[in-house]
C-alpha cells in the first residue's frame, strides 16, 4: 500500500508539469495584455512599458516559465494583477462560500438521490421506476440557466419566499436565509443525473449472482437491499463523491453570479475577463492538485472497502 | 416438432440485428428514435435553408405576443424610431431661441443633412447629386404583424423561425462536436490501448493533464483564444470532451488486443493500423454509439452555457443558447414566450435523446440475452 | 447633591451620545454597483465604481455643491476658493486647520493632521513612474519643475524629498501650485476624487497593496472589502465637524431635502454597504424587494419600472405600483457622449480623400440611431449632435452635427463614388479591391443587441461586415497599435469643461484618448488656441469651427447621451443625484425607517 501511494505521488509530478505547460501556453495566447487594464485612461507607451516591467512581462518566455515553476513549488502566486491583493488571501476568502454552497448542494442531493435511487431500484421495472426515470430525464433536459432565472424570478421575487440575493459572514445566517434558494435550485439541477446514476449502480449490483443466492437462501428483499446490496453499491457512490470533491472548489458558477455569492466560480470568470494571470494560475494549480490527491484517496478508500480490488 | 423450431431459433444474428429487434420492442426507445430522427431532419432542413431562413426578418412589432396567449403578456408600450425623431424635433425647436451668445444656430445656410454650410462640407455637391438618385433605393414599407404563433423578440423577429433555425445550429454543434470528440478519443485511446508502453504513457499523460483542469476553465481559456462562431464552439468542445471516449476505447482496445481474432489477423499479415481499425474497431462501435448520444446531449447543454457567457455563436447565427441568453432581460420585463419556446423544444429533443441512449444501451448490450 | 447628580447624568448622556456630531451607526445605506470595482488607491484606479468609494474616503481640495445646478465648485478642505494670479499660473490655497486623517498604525498611535505637504505628495505621486497613475495625463507637464524631477527618476520611484517650484507648501497650511501654462479649468481637475489627499506614511507602509489600504480625511473609512463582491464603509471618527448647510437651487426636490437634512451632522448614516451585482435581473429585483436602498434602473428594467409616453419618451413617470410604495424617482442626463469611430489611419476606412469621406458618411447615414434609442435605450437617451454634451461648458444646443438617417441616399452616394457592386452583390472599393470592414466588439448580450443594428446598417449598404471580438482591454491594446477599423465607445466627463471632450480628437492624443487616430492640422491649431481661453463666446466660436471640421471629415459617428433614472426607497431622505460626483449623496442622506 505504502509503495503504491508513493509511486502515485511520483506520478503526479509529470502531470502537474503538463498542467503548468498547458496553462502557460494557453494564457500566453489568451492574455489580453493586462497592462492595458492597469493603464486605464492614459495609454502612453512609456506607461505601458513601466507596467510591463513591473509585472515581469518584459522577460523572455523561458524566464517567465521558470518563475512560474518556482511559484508552483512554493505555492506563492504573488499578487493579483488587477486588484494587487495577495492571491492566496483572495482565494482563501472565496473558497469558503463556494464550498459551503456546493457542499450543501452535494450533501442534500446525494442523500436524497441515494434514498430515492434505492427505493426505485427496489421496484425496478415497475411503472414507478419508469415514471421516475422519465421525470428525471425530462428534468435534466431543461438547462440549469432556465431553472435559475425562473426560480429567482418566481420563488424569490413574485412569491417572496426567499431573498433575491445576498450573503453574510455568519454561517448560521447563510444556512437559514441565503442558502436555501440557491441550494434548492442546485439540487433540482443535480438530483436527476445523480438519481439515474445511483439507480443504475444499484440495479447493476442487484443483478449479481450473490443476490440471487441470498434470495435463494430465503432472505427478505429489504434485508438483501440494506445488508448486502447497499454495502457493495456504496463503493461507486463513495468514489463518485470523492472524485467530485475537487470540483467543489470552483463552485457553481451560474448560481454564484445570479445570487451574488462571493465564491471561486465568479472569481475565475472575473480573472479570465481581466486576464489576471496569477489568479487563474493559482486556481487551476490548486484544483489540479486537489483532483490528483482526491483520485488517489478514492483509490485507497476503494481498496479498503473492497478487499478484492488489486491496486497496481 | 421441437427440433425444427429450435433450429430456427438458434440462427445466429449479428449484434446490430439483435439490437434493432430489441429496440423495436422497447416502445419508449423506439418512439424516441422517431423524435430524434424528426429533429435531425428539421436540423438538416434548417441547415440547407428550407426552414427558418427568414429568421432575421423583422416581421412583427417588437415583443408581439403569441397569438393564442396574447392576453398573458405585459402591456407593451410601443416605442418606435418615429416617436424618437418626433420628440427630438420638438426639443430642437424649443432649443433654438435659447442658443447662448457666440453660438451659431441653424441660421447659416446648410446642406440640410449635417448642419454644415455648402463651403464647409467637402461633399456638398455630391450629396445634392445623391439626393436625386435616392428613388431607386427606397424600401417598401412592411406591415408589421401584431401577433405571431410563438410571439416575437425585441427586434420583432419570429420566435418560431428563430427556434427552428436554432435547432439546426444547436443540434449541429452537438452532433459534430460529439463526433469530433469521439474521433479524437478513439484515435488516442486506440493507439494507447493497442500499443501500450511508451505510447500509452504519453497518451495517459495527456489524459491526466486534461482531466486535472476543470472543464469550465478549459472551455473559457480555449474560447477566449479563438474567434467566435460555430466552428470555434465545436472545436472547443471537442478538445475538452475527448477524455471519456479515450478512457473507454483504451480499455476496450487493451481487452481486444489479446483476443484470438486479432491474433489471427496478425497471422495473416495485417498491419497494426489495419488490425486496430479494420478488425477491432467494428467490434466496439456499439459502445461508441452510446457514447455519441451521451456526448451530443452534454454538448448541446454546454453550448447554452457558453452562449450565456458570451462565447457562443456570432450575430448572424442563432442557436438555442443565444436565444436563452436574451431570457433574463426579457423575463424581467415579463416577456416569457421566447424562453418557454426554446425550453420546450430543447426539452423534447434532450429527453428523447436520453431515452434513446438508455434504450440503445440496453438493446446493444451483448451480455443481455 | 441633586445638582451634581444631574450634572453627572447630563455629562454621561453627552459622553454616551458622543456629542451632537456622531454619525448614527444604526443607519445603514445599502447601494449596489453593477460592475466590479478595482481598488482604492486614487492614483491606480479610474473606473467609475472605485471613484465612488474614493469620493467618500479621500478629500480633494475642492468639491461640488450638493444642491446647486449646474454643478458648482465649492471649497472642501480649504477655507475659500484659491486665489489665482493674474497670469493664471499661480494658485494659492489656504487649508482649514484641524482636519485629521483616519487612525492608522502607520501614524504611530498619534492623530495625524492634514497639511499642505500632503497635497504636494499626493499630486507628485501621479507623476511617479513606479506608481503608473491612471491620471498622469492630467498632471504631466502641468507643474513647473515637475518634468525634470520625473526625468531624473527614470524608471525608479520619484524623489519626493526634492522640492519643486510647481508644487510648494509655503507653510504648514498654505499650498501653492504653479502651472506651466494657464488652465482655466484646473480647479475642476483638482475637484476630482483622484486628487484627494493621501498620507505618505500610509502609502509607504503599504506599498505592496495600496489598493486595499485607503486612509483619508473623508467622511468614511473602509471597514470591509471582498473584492468584486462587497464593500463596507463606516463613518470616520476623526472626521471634521460638518453640518448640512447648502442653499437650495430651483429644483423642486431641494425643499424636501433641506427639510430633512438641515443642520444634521455629516455623515448622517454611519454605515454604507455596497453589493456588487452584475446581472440586471437580480439587481433590479433586489431593489424592489427592499434589499437595496438606492439604485439606478438598468436598461432591461426601464419598461417595467416606468411609464413611458411614446409621444414624449423623456417624460416618464414611475409605474403605479412603485408610486404607491412611495419610491422616489430622479432623472439626470449623463455628461457623456457615445460614438463609433473610424480609424483615420486605416487604408480602407481612413484618410481625407473624398471617396473615403463618402464611405464614412454613407455608413453614418445608414445607422438607424433613432431605432436603437427606441429599442435599446427604451427612449431614455438623446441623440448627440456636438462633441461637447449638454451640461458641459462649451456645448452648443443649436448645432446639428449628426448625419441624417437616409440609407437610400447613402447608397446613391456610394454609387457615385465608384463603390460598385461585384458579382456577389457586395460592394467593392473604387480601385476594384474587395471591401470588407471589421467592427470591434465585446461579447456580452448587450453588445449583441447593438451588433444586430450594425449588421442591418451594413447589409442595407451591401458592404461586407466582419466582427473582431475581444474583451475591452484586448481591443484597447489593438486600438493603441492602430489595428482596429471601427469601434464603439463612450466618454464620460472627468470634469464639466468642454476641453475634456474636444481633446478626444486632438492629434497629440492619437491612439490614446483620441481613439480615432484623427490627425488634422487645422483642428489641432484651433484646439491649442482654445486652451488659452476661458469658457465664453470666444472659445465657443473655436469649438464650433472644430466641430465643423469633425463633421466634415466624419471620424466619428455620433451616438447618444443617456438619461438615467435613479430610484430610492421612501425612507431614504435627502437624496439628489449629482452630475459629476456619483456618490456624494452617501454622506448626506438619512435613513428614516
Amino acid at each position: 500500500m505504502f509503495a503504491y501511494v508513493v509511486r502515485r505521488i511520483f506520478q503526479m509530478i509529470p502531470t502537474m508539469f503538463g498542467v503548468m505547460l498547458l496553462l502557460f501556453i494557453l494564457f500566453n495566447w489568451v492574455g489580453g495584455d493586462p497592462s492595458y487594464i492597469l493603464a486605464g485612461k492614459s495609454l502612453s507607451d512609456q506607461m505601458l512599458a513601466n507596467i510591463r516591467t513591473q509585472l515581469g512581462l518584459d522577460k523572455s518566455q523561458l524566464e517567465q516559465f521558470l518563475i512560474f515553476v518556482r511559484q508552483v513549488i512554493t505555492l506563492d502566486f504573488g499578487t493579483s494583477w488587477s486588484t494587487q491583493q495577495p492571491v492566496s488571501s483572495i482565494l482563501a476568502a472565496r473558497v469558503g462560500p463556494s464550498v459551503t454552497l456546493t457542499g450543501s448542494i452535494m450533501f442534500v442531493s446525494t442523500t436524497l438521490s441515494v434514498l430515492m435511487a434505492s427505493a426505485v431500484a427496489y421496484v425496478r421495472g415497475s411503472l414507478t421506476d419508469r415514471m421516475v426515470t422519465l421525470i428525471c430525464t425530462t428534468a435534466m433536459s431543461v438547462s440549469a440557466l432556465v431553472y435559475i432565472i425562473a426560480g429567482q424570478y418566481w420563488l424569490a421575487h413574485k412569491f417572496g419566499w426567499f431573498p433575491v440575493i445576498g450573503w453574510s459572514d455568519s454561517l448560521a445566517t447563510n444556512f437559514v436565509t441565503y442558502l436555501p434558494l440557491p441550494v434548492l435550485l442546485g439540487v433540482i439541477v443535480s438530483l436527476a443525473p445523480d438519481l439515474r446514476f445511483y439507480r443504475s449502480c444499484f440495479v447493476e449490483e442487484m443483478n449479481h449472482d450473490y443476490v440471487r443466492t441470498a434470495r435463494a437462501k430465503g432472505l427478505s428483499e429489504p434485508k438483501i437491499m440494506l445488508k448486502h446490496v447497499m454495502r457493495n453499491a456504496l463503493i461507486p457512490v463513495v468514489t463518485s463523491i470523492m472524485m467530485s470533491l475537487p470540483y467543489l472548489l470552483v463552485g457553481a458558477l451560474l448560481l454564484e453570479t445570479f445570487f451574488s455569492i462571493p465564491g471561486m466560480g465568479r472569481e475565475v470568470i472575473m480573472a479570465v475577463d481581466k486576464s489576471d494571470f496569477p489568479v487563474i494560475k493559482a486556481v487551476t494549480i490548486y484544483v489540479a492538485l486537489a483532483t490528483m490527491v482526491f483520485n488517489l484517496l478514492a483509490d485507497v478508500v476503494y481498496k479498503f472497502i473492497d478487499p478484492r480490488v488489486q491496486l497496481k | 416438432m421441437t427440433s425444427e423450431t429450435n433450429l430456427n431459433d438458434k440462427k445466429s444474428r449479428s449484434l446490430w440485428a439483435l439490437g434493432w429487434k430489441r429496440l423495436r420492442r422497447d416502445h419508449i426507445g423506439f418512439a424516441s428514435l422517431w423524435v430524434v430522427g424528426a429533429f435531425i431532419l428539421l436540423a438538416l432542413a434548417g441547415a440547407v435553408g428550407v426552414i427558418g431562413s427568414g429568421w432575421r426578418d423583422e416581421v412583427a412589432k417588437p415583443y408581439a405576443p403569441p397569438t393564442l396567449f396574447r392576453n398573458l403578456g405585459p402591456k407593451h408600450v410601443e416605442l418606435t424610431a418615429e416617436n424618437i425623431d418626433a420628440a427630438n424635433q420638438a426639443a430642437q425647436q424649443a432649443a433654438q431661441p435659447a442658443a447662448p451668445t457666440g453660438q451659431e444656430g441653424a441660421a447659416a445656410p446648410t446642406t440640410g443633412e449635417t448642419g454644415l454650410s455648402a463651403e464647409e462640407d467637402p461633399l456638398a455637391a455630391d450629396m445634392a447629386e445623391a439626393q436625386k438618385n435616392t428613388g431607386q433605393y427606397q424600401e417598401a414599407q412592411v406591415v408589421k404583424a401584431e401577433t405571431l404563433p410563438m410571439g416575437a423578440d425585441l427586434r420583432g423577429r419570429d420566435v418560431l423561425q428563430k427556434v427552428l433555425k436554432g435547432t439546426s445550429t444547436s443540434l449541429l454543434v452537438g452532433l459534430v462536436g460529439s463526433l469530433a470528440a469521439i474521433f479524437l478519443g478513439t484515435l488516442m485511446g486506440g493507439f494507447g490501448g493497442y500499443f501500450g508502453r511508451k505510447v500509452d504513457d504519453l497518451l495517459m499523460w495527456f489524459y491526466s493533464v486534461f482531466t486535472s483542469v476543470p472543464d469550465m476553465l478549459l472551455l473559457l481559456a480555449f474560447s477566449a483564444v479563438m474567434r467566435r462562431g460555430i466552428s470555434t464552439v465545436i472545436l472547443v468542445m471537442a478538445l475538452t470532451s475527448w477524455t471519456g471516449t479515450f478512457r473507454l476505447m483504451r480499455a476496450e482496445f487493451m481487452k481486444h488486443k489479446t483476443r484470438e481474432y486479432v491474433k489471427a489477423a496478425d497471422a495473416i499479415g495485417a498491419s497494426h493500423v489495419r488490425r486496430m481499425f479494420i478488425h477491432i474497431l467494428p467490434n466496439v462501435t456499439y459502445l461508441l454509439l452510446v457514447q455519441f448520444s451521451i456526448l451530443t446531449v452534454a454538448l448541446i447543454k454546454y453550448e447554452v452555457i457558453l452562449s450565456f457567457l458570451g462565447f457562443g455563436v456570432s450575430v448572424t447565427q442563432i442557436s438555442w443558447g443565444s436565444m436563452l441568453a436574451e431570457a433574463p432581460a426579457e423575463l424581467l420585463q415579463g416577456y416569457w414566450w421566447q424562453m418557454v419556446c426554446v425550453t420546450v423544444f430543447m426539452s423534447i429533443l434532450v429527453t428523447a435523446f436520453s431515452m434513446l441512449t438508455d434504450s440503445l444501451r440496453d438493446a446493444l448490450d451483448p451480455k443481455v440475452k | 447633591m441633586k445638582r451634581t447628580r444631574f450634572a453627572l447624568a447630563a455629562l454621561t448622556a453627552l459622553l454616551i451620545s458622543g456629542g451632537a456630531f456622531a454619525a448614527d451607526m444604526n443607519k445603514v445605506l445599502r447601494v449596489t454597483f453593477n460592475a466590479p470595482e478595482t481598488g482604492f488607491d486614487p492614483a491606480k484606479v479610474s473606473d467609475n465604481y472605485s471613484n465612488m468609494v474614493l469620493e467618500n474616503i479621500f478629500d480633494p481640495l475642492i468639491t461640488y455643491d450638493y444642491l446647486a445646478r449646474p454643478a458648482k465648485l465649492i471649497p472642501n478642505t480649504i477655507e475659500a476658493m484659491p486665489t489665482i494670479s493674474k497670469d493664471g499660473l499661480v494658485y494659492t490655497f489656504k487649508l482649514k486647520k484641524g482636519i485629521f486623517f483616519a487612525d492608522d498604525p502607520a501614524f504611530g498611535g498619534k492623530k495625524r493632521e492634514l497639511v499642505a505637504e500632503d497635497y504636494v505628495y499626493s499630486l507628485k505621486r501621479h507623476l511617479d513612474p513606479t506608481v503608473n497613475s491612471q491620471w498622469s495625463f492630467l498632471a504631466e507637464g502641468r507643474f513647473a519643475g515637475a518634468d525634470e524631477l520625473v526625468a531624473k527618476a527614470g524608471k525608479n520611484a520619484l524623489d519626493y524629498n526634492t522640492p519643486i517650484e510647481g508644487l510648494k507648501a509655503l507653510d504648514k497650511y498654505t499650498l501653492q501650485i504653479t502651472l506651466t501654462a494657464p488652465a482655466f479649468n484646473y480647479s475642476y481637475i483638482l475637484a476630482m476624487p483622484a486628487f484627494g489627499a493621501v498620507a505618505r506614511e500610509v502609502m509607504e507602509a503599504n506599498a505592496a497593496n495600496t489598493n486595499a489600504h485607503p486612509v483619508g480625511t473623508g467622511p468614511y473609512t473602509l471597514k470591509e472589502w471582498k473584492p468584486g463582491s462587497k464593500i463596507v464603509l463606516e463613518a470616520n471618527p476623526n472626521y471634521r465637524k460638518e453640518t448640512f448647510n447648502f442653499a437650495p437651487s430651483k429644483d423642486a426636490v431641494d425643499a424636501g431635502i433641506l427639510k430633512a437634512l438641515k443642520g444634521k451632522s455629516v455623515p448622517v448614516c454611519g454605515r454604507v454597504e455596497v453589493a456588487i451585482i452584475e446581472e440586471e435581473q437580480p439587481s433590479w429585483l433586489a431593489f424592489v424587494d427592499k434589499q437595496i436602498d438606492v439604485n439606478r434602473i438598468s436598461q432591461a428594467a426601464l419598461q417595467e419600472a416606468l411609464v413611458i409616453d411614446p409621444k414624449n419618451p423623456l417624460n416618464v413617470k414611475l409605474a403605479d405600483k412603485y408610486v404607491q410604495q412611495g419610491i422616489q424617482l430622479q432623472r439626470i442626463k449623463d455628461l457623456e457622449v457615445t460614438y463609433t469611430f473610424f480609424n483615420m489611419q486605416d487604408p480602407v476606412v481612413g484618410g481625407e480623400g473624398k471617396e473615403k469621406i463618402a464611405l464614412r458618411r454613407a455608413i453614418a447615414m445608414a445607422f438607424p440611431r433613432s431605432e436603437t434609442i427606441a429599442a435599446i435605450r427604451r427612449g431614455q437617451a438623446v441623440p448627440v449632435n456636438y462633441i461637447v454634451p449638454e451640461g458641459v461648458a462649451g456645448h452648443n444646443p443649436g448645432f446639428k452635427g449628426a448625419a441624417e438617417f437616409n440609407p437610400a441616399k447613402a447608397n446613391a452616394l456610394l454609387d457615385q463614388f465608384g463603390y460598385k457592386k461585384g458579382a456577389d452583390g457586395w460592394r467593392m472599393q473604387p480601385n476594384g479591391k474587395p471591401l470588407v470592414i471589421e467592427y470591434a466588439t465585446g461579447t456580452s448580450a448587450i453588445d449583441k443587441q447593438w451588433n444586430e443594428y450594425w449588421q442591418k446598417a451594413f447589409d442595407s449598404l451591401k458592404i461586407k461586415l466582419t466582427w473582431k471580438y475581444g474583451k475591452w482591454n484586448e481591443l484597447s491594446k489593438a486600438n493603441h497599435e492602430g489595428k482596429l477599423q471601427m469601434w464603439g465607445l463612450a466618454w464620460g466627463a472627468d470634469y464639466p469643461d468642454g476641453e475634456n471632450f474636444m481633446m478626444l480628437l486632438y492629434g497629440k492624443n492619437a491612439g490614446d484618448s483620441n481613439s480615432a487616430w484623427f490627425k488634422n492640422a487645422a483642428y489641432d491649431k484651433l484646439f491649442e488656441a482654445s486652451l488659452k481661453l476661458p469658457d465664453g463666446s470666444e472659445r465657443n466660436k473655436l469649438y464650433d469651427q472644430m466641430n465643423k471640421i469633425a463633421v466634415a471629415q466624419q471620424p466619428w459617428i455620433f451616438g447618444d447621451t443617456r438619461v438615467r433614472s435613479w430610484v430610492a426607497q421612501p425612507y431614504v431622505k435627502g437624496f439628489k443625484v449629482h452630475p459629476i460626483l456619483n456618490a456624494n449623496y452617501w454622506k448626506f442622506v438619512d435613513i428614516q425607517k
